[in-house]
């Protein structure tokens, strides 16, 4: 059992009891200490110290099961040369590692800035923070001779047909994923980040969302809802799993042209999606069922009872129950090789400004992680050109890219084979 | 129920209630008890709820009786040869209004029977929509037939090098898409190919696969010119006529029809209101009335069956879209033309946005409030 779990069962603990007494008695001695010196609002119990590992042979926030919030900031690469960009993901390391583990903020003489920002306070918590780099195609052009080393399926997004892509809100050189439980947290991280890469990394565009964490969420909301009020992720493969996960999500070097250097990375997909919600808000619940696939509130696919249960397309391929144009019926028609290609999606909702009518600017950060883009995304998304549900989502930015193999060991950097 | 099966339904000439009758049996009412004897009814002045009504009815004279519900001369329901002694149970079903009770012998004084509620509509039928679906082809093809007309004229006028034509024909060549556009939104294709705006290009105004209408009025008018426009003035044409042809082949379901309204207004709330349409010509004004102007024409295509059915909402509506009207009217320059949209008031915006907002929220419900599922 790891540290994080020791901690979330004492958190259960907690909970049940709703006694500190009989807490303390189950705690280890360690963490006794520690509660007995915070006040009565223990933030030991809010999981604030909880960490997720950075090590492995793949980086954390792919597989980690998801926190309330996330950021992905696409960043322009400034490095010089090869040294530069060396210099560049052994900071982005060094960092990550920093602010994953925690600790006390550092601090200099007053008469000098601090290098940090302070909004955690003195002590900044873990949190479950992660911080995931993965890089864009653009990496590879002439800057850094890198060529020859590009993942073999990586491109810049193309345009769908429905798609209003805002050149401002895409692509990147280097794209930094930030996920933590509390939204201070992850601006934190991204603050640090940003100031300790001033002549390596320039942002390009950014976007934060949220999700609610299983853990608050009610047991018979076990999946979170999309800002459409649909349950969104149902036949998420899931994560845990790692012999699936090997299967559907970790890229393999030397296996299909791909370089030997991206085992253990995956093919991330971002893309802003805004939703119009006040046109879908005005639309009857059986259309948007319809549109959807599922029923709204149960989750169950149309025709069936339960979220889980499986949609049944083989039995009934012209039922009027489950149109053929459904959103769920395209994304995954349950054939053999769509089955074997599913994507490991890890999205987040947001809700920005508004629009230059007057209307709302939220919708979904989607993000999935995929063995082979071809085989994944790109191959789901040519099967929802023209979906119904068009009408009411508009795709504005984001972009293809690979989040780099994990780092093995203290002794090693991100992106090492790449650039060894 | 699918497209598919009204329209079997249509051919084989089955009146098909909508509205599912199965709630206004739900409830069975409690029977109202009706004593006869030989003087007559006891009560004699009955009154109850309209709709479905039971009645028990017992024979306290000393003959055989039947027992009828009549509406002047109409006979509504009646029970026959009801025994001395013997009770009968009758249900029936009866609208709102004064009905007469016969009482036991002909010369007993005739009872009183009120049923009191709303009128019930009665479902409408697919037959109902055979009608207007057949006056809005009629209103599509027409608007679809001066489209090809005008864009004739103006992509000929964009050829010729004629600036100012082109700039005048701009507008009015629109109006005729804009008061069909969700029908032309039925073609995937078409549709971003005639209309789309340059937001859908990653490289905007520059994009190479930026064509139809508004690429040509970046041209005419930010960059005050005709030059090098001929390649998307031909394609422009190429597509309007194809949509011409798509349309006079397509069947529209009642649906679709009825979607349509909401989906101009939902055009104008989205994009009109912000003047982000035609940006560089500042003609929004002229593409919000003719949005307008087709979602009104829905409306008054099924007015009849909304008076019917949901009186409330035609009501609301009409008051809504006589508020857009009068807003922007202030706007109108003769009979055809618009100020530009710059000159829109901040105030009038606001009070736009409402009433649009308000006129949206109504006509989502216009396809459920005339039963389809």
């Amino acid at each position: 059992m790891s540290a994080t779990e020791l901690k979330g069962s004492r958190r259960n603990l907690l909970r049940s009891l709703g006694q500190t007494a009989a807490v303390a008695l189950a705690m280890p001695a360690s963490f006794a200490k520690a509660a007995q010196t915070e006040t009565v609002n223990d933030q030991s119990a809010n999981g604030l110290r909880d960490a997720e590992t950075y090590f492995g042979p793949h980086q954390p926030g792919i597989v980690t099961e998801q926190q309330a919030f996330g950021i992905v900031m696409a960043c322009d690469c400034l490095a010089d040369n090869r040294a530069g960009l060396e210099r560049l993901f052994k900071i982005l390391t060094e960092r990550s590692t920093a602010l994953m583990k925690g600790g006390p903020a550092p601090e200099v003489d007053g008469r000098f800035p601090q290098p940090d920002s302070g909004i955690m306070g003195q002590t900044i918590h873990p949190d479950r923070l992660t911080i995931t780099i993965s890089v864009g195609s653009s990496l590879f052009d002439e800057r850094y001779g890198l060529g020859p080393l590009m993942p073999v399926k990586l491109k810049p997004m193309e345009r769908f047909p429905n798609d209003a892509l805002n050149a401002a809100m895409c692509h990147g050189d280097v794209l930094v994923q930030f996920c933590a439980n509390r939204q201070e947290t992850v601006l934190h991280a991204m603050r640090d980040i940003i100031k300790n890469t001033p002549d390596l990394l320039t942002p390009r565009w950014k976007m934060e969302g949220f999700i609610t964490p299983k853990a608050q969420r009610a047991r018979e909301e076990a999946t979170p809802r999309n800002l459409l009020g649909f349950k969104d992720g149902t036949s998420n493969p899931s994560a845990k799993d790692g012999s699936l996960m090997s299967q559907l999500i970790w890229t393999k070097g030397g296996e299909s042209n791909e370089p030997s250097w991206t085992s253990g990375g995956s093919y991330q997909v971002v893309r802003l999606v805004r939703n119009f919600v006040e046109r879908w808000d005005r639309t009857s619940l059986n259309d948007q069922e319809r549109f959807i696939g599922r029923h709204k509130y149960s989750g169950a696919p149309l025709g069936k009872t339960h979220e889980m249960d499986e949609p049944d397309y083989a039995n009934a391929p012209e039922t009027t129950v489950m149109p053929k144009d459904a959103h769920i019926r395209l994304a995954n028609p349950r054939t053999p090789s769509a089955l074997s290609t599913r994507v490991l999606r890890r999205g987040f909702n947001y809700s920005n400004r508004l629009s230059k009518s007057g209307q709302l600017d939220m919708g979904l950060l989607f993000i999935c992680y995929q063995a082979d883009l071809d085989e994944g995304f790109r191959a789901i998304q040519k099967r929802l050109d023209g979906e119904p549900l068009e009408e009411y989502i508009k795709p504005f930015g984001g972009g293809y890219f690979f989040a780099l193999p994990g780092v093995k060991d203290e002794a090693g950097y991100l992106g090492q084979d790449l650039l060894a | 129920m699918t497209f598919q099966q009204i329209k079997t339904m249509v051919l084989a000439g089955v009146a098909l209630p909508i509205f599912s009758m199965d709630v206004a049996f739900a409830a069975a009412p409690v029977p109202t008890e009706i004593t006869i004897t030989d003087k007559g009814c006891e009560p004699s002045n009955v009154k109850i709820a309209s709709g479905p009504v039971a009645f028990k009815i017992i024979n306290k004279s000393s003959r055989a009786l039947e027992w009828e519900v009549l509406s002047g001369v109409n006979l509504m329901f009646e029970r026959e040869n009801i025994l001395p002694g013997f009770t009968q149970d009758i249900k029936a079903k009866l609208d709102p209004g004064t009905y007469q009770m016969t009482c036991g012998l002909r010369t007993n004084v005739t009872g009183t029977l009120v049923a009191e509620g709303e009128v019930e509509a009665k479902p409408v039928a697919v037959q109902d929509f055979v009608g207007p679906l057949a006056e809005y082809k009629v209103y599509v093809l027409s608007e679809i037939n001066e489209l090809v007309d005008k864009t004739t004229k103006f992509t000929t006028a964009v050829k010729a090098g004629k600036l100012e034509e082109a700039q005048a024909l701009y507008a009015k060549t629109r109006v005729h898409y804009e008061r069909v556009e969700p029908v032309a939104e039925l073609f995937g294709d078409l549709d971003p190919a005639i209309d789309a705006r340059a937001d859908d290009f990653e490289k905007k105004e520059q994009d190479p696969t930026f064509t139809g209408f508004h690429r040509i009025e970046f041209g005419l008018f930010t960059e005050k010119k005709t030059e090098g426009m001929d390649a998307v003035a031909d394609k422009l044409m190429a597509d309007v006529n194809e949509l011409q042809a798509r349309v006079k082949a397509l069947v529209i379901p009642p649906d679709k029809m009825l979607d349509g309204a909401a989906v101009l207004i939902e055009e104008v709330s989205n994009s009109k209101i912000s003047g982000e349409e035609d940006r560089y010509s500042g003609t929004d004004l002229y593409d919000f009335q003719a949005n307008i102007d087709g979602a009104m024409k829905i409306v008054e295509l099924v007015r009849p069956l909304l008076k019917v059915h949901k009186p409330d909402l035609l009501e609301k509506t009409d008051a809504n879209f006589a508020k857009v009207d009068e807003l922007l009217k202030k706007y109108r320059v003769g009979d055809d033309d618009f100020k530009k949209y710059s000159e829109l008031t901040d105030a009038d915006r606001t009070a736009l946005k409402g009433t649009i907002t308000t006129l949206a929220e109504d006509l989502s419900s216009l396809k459920g409030a005339l039963g389809f599922e």
